[in-house]
């Protein structure tokens, strides 16, 4: 329980550096949001302008503004939108769930995939298929995230005409909650792949990499010596061996997972965290831009707990704590 | 050695080969009931490929193929078998069954992510046709004929929670959880300390007294030899050069290279007298 709180005061003490880097960047960067913001209203007249700067708290010292902004964070408001005109929290409220979603689809279909793909190349490591998936993930490693959307577009809603390209939902949707799930799964389908491709790529090489290793361990030995079935041996004794070096890399890569659904979710209009921070930089809408930017601090650190969490469950040398490790006893 | 019953397992002119290097060569031995039988040698004599062989393990992990010979194997039933004939999931059964392996290395030779007990278990519940709870009954029982202390308490604990030691003895409960007829021990004392391989040899002859297991341990430890062997097959380059009983071989080794091998084992009280370590020939210019 210790290691637990001493986690999370070591996330929370991160978080607020973010919010602090997130902070001082923005404001360095050039361009006056009052300017937007009077801009948005007509007439930008010094008046009109000092007026919105008093308004707003820009008019304060930078130091001033950081603080009351932090003040606001720790209450749980995060500010309203200049362009909007809506609280920030409800604007990320609305686009949290799709990125979930998209994010968390990608990462699960590349994880699956990529693992199953890795086992089979690794126990037949010479033949013409295990060479297929390597040149595969090799290519597919290869390419950016927008190429290759702007790819499974074509080849997908151009050629086939088989899946939506754009959006979450069909405009002219109308029906029950499971026909609107299939709806938003069909919508998810392209992009999910375009965001996973490239990961699926890397962790068929890891995976394949770690079980060529796990299946010469001497332990495998001891299994096959027991008489269990190379199935049993494969996917009982070796895999839960070989999938703890992809789960670290897959936490550690999920911050890089983000920015990826910044690129899918423009190419495919998804109406995501990514979208609404792409748009926000267009607009110089700085409340919601450090908000989404806040957001997705919180997702990795997130992502970073239940990774630590999944490793424990998967690897009993992990749990420190979880029972007192006996001091050994001699025979 | 005179021993009128017919052989439990009869290995007649085995060879294995790696590519194109032969790792065992024409290798022939007989095993009975209830003997020791020593295969010793260097690294690379090809006395844990033949072991493998037996197991027919070779064929699965590494690259050796079996290209000749046989391996007789009689049946509690009274059948003889050759097991190279035989199909993987004929193997499948004999393996950890009729006939278990303990290794070389006790500090790897578990999986990490599940309990000793749980791995115990596994073989019992295969071969034995038992629920998880019967073969966890059955765990207990090895674990405690093993003499490993708090028995118990220790089926629910990872490997890595336990001693070198202790490994082993798991190891050992591992391979006689199905009451084999042959139990092959590739250099189970090797990466032990020596009290603890002591005591894990003392162990292996108490079990082979209760069980009346047929027991091949594969050394390059004549020590261990004297220890528990009834009888010697001496490897040396893929090939056996000479056979016989433990007092023959120790009395009268007809071969330089069996002699080399006793010359390496440092007597006690070899240097009475001497002020300072003298230093050993090394094996070959014996």
């Amino acid at each position: 329980m210790r290691t637990a709180a001493a986690k999370i005061a070591q996330s929370l003490g991160l978080i607020l550096a973010v919010i602090v880097l997130n902070f001082s960047l923005i404001h360095l960067a050039p361009g006056d949001p009052a300017v937007v913001i009077a801009g948005e209203s007509g007439a930008a007249s010094p008046e009109t302008l000092a007026q919105v700067r008093a308004d707003y708290g820009l008019d304060k010292p930078f130091v001033t503004q950081l603080g009351i902004y932090v003040g606001q964070v720790a209450r749980g408001d995060l500010g309203e939108s200049f362009f909007f005109g809506r609280s920030v929290t409800s604007l990320i409220a609305d686009r949290l769930w799709p990125t979930v979603l998209l994010v968390g689809t990608a990462l699960i279909f590349a994880i699956v995939l990529g693992v199953m793909a890795g086992t089979f190349t690794a126990r037949r490591p010479e033949s013409p298929a295990s060479h297929a998936v390597t040149v595969l993930a090799l290519i597919g490693y290869s390419m950016p995230v927008f190429w290759t959307g702007i790819l499974l577009v074509i080849l997908f809603a151009s050629v086939l005409k088989i899946l939506p390209i754009s959006g979450m939902h069909d405009v002219e949707f109308d029906g029950g909650l499971l026909a609107s799930w299939l709806d938003v799964a069909r919508h998810l389908v392209l992009p999910a792949l375009t965001l996973g491709v490239i990961y699926l790529a890397q962790y068929s090489r890891l995976s394949r990499a770690s079980m060529l290793e796990v299946l010469q361990s001497d332990y495998i030995r001891t299994a096959r010596a027991k008489g269990l079935a190379e199935k049993v041996v494969v996917y009982k004794h070796a895999l839960r061996n070989a999938v703890i070096p992809v789960v670290t890399i897959a936490g550690l890569q999920f911050g890089a997972l983000l920015s990826g659904a910044l690129l899918v979710e423009t190419v495919f209009n998804w109406p995501g965290l990514g979208r609404l921070a792409f748009d926000s930089i267009l607009r110089r809408d700085t409340p919601v831009l450090l908000g989404v930017l806040l957001m997705a601090a919180v997702m990795v650190v997130v992502a970073n707990l239940l990774t630590d969490l999944l490793y424990r469950v998967i690897d009993p040398r992990i749990r420190v704590g979880a029972r007192r490790t006996r001091t050994k006893v001699s025979t | 050695m005179a021993n009128s019953d017919p052989p439990l397992l009869s290995v007649r002119e085995l060879t294995v080969t790696f590519d194109a290097f032969t790792a065992v060569d024409r290798v022939s031995f007989d095993l009975h009931e209830g003997q020791t039988l020593a295969v010793v040698g260097e690294s690379g004599s090809g006395k844990s490929v033949t072991a493998l062989s037996i197991m027919r393990l070779v064929e699965l992990g590494t690259r050796g193929r079996i290209t000749g010979g046989e391996i007789l194997f009689r049946l509690p039933d009274g059948a003889v078998i050759d097991l190279i004939q035989q199909s993987e999931s004929v193997m499948r059964d004999m393996r950890g069954n009729n006939i278990s392996m303990i290794f070389q290395e006790p500090l790897t030779s578990l999986n990490p992510v599940y309990t000793v007990g749980n791995q115990v278990a596994e073989a019992v519940m295969l071969h034995q046709g038992l629920d998880r709870a019967e073969a966890m009954d059955r765990a207990l029982e090895v674990f405690e004929l093993v003499r490993i202390p708090e028995a118990r308490q220790r089926l629910g604990e990872y490997p890595h929670q336990l001693s070198g030691g202790m490994r082993q003895r798991v190891m050992i409960a591992m391979a006689l959880s199905c009451d084999p007829t042959v139990l092959i021990a590739d250099e189970p004392t090797t990466a032990l300390d020596v009290t603890i391989q002591a005591q894990i040899l003392g162990l292996m002859r108490e079990l082979q007294n209760e069980t009346n297991a047929a027991v091949i341990i594969i050394t390059h430890d004549m020590g261990v030899v004297a220890e528990v062997a009834d009888d010697v097959v001496v490897m040396n380059q893929s090939r056996v050069v000479e056979q016989g009983s433990v007092y023959d071989i120790f009395e009268r080794p007809a071969e330089p290279y069996t002699r080399a091998l006793l010359a390496s084992v440092p007597q006690l009280g070899s240097m009475a007298g001497r002020d300072e370590p003298a230093r050993f020939d090394l094996v070959g210019e014996a």
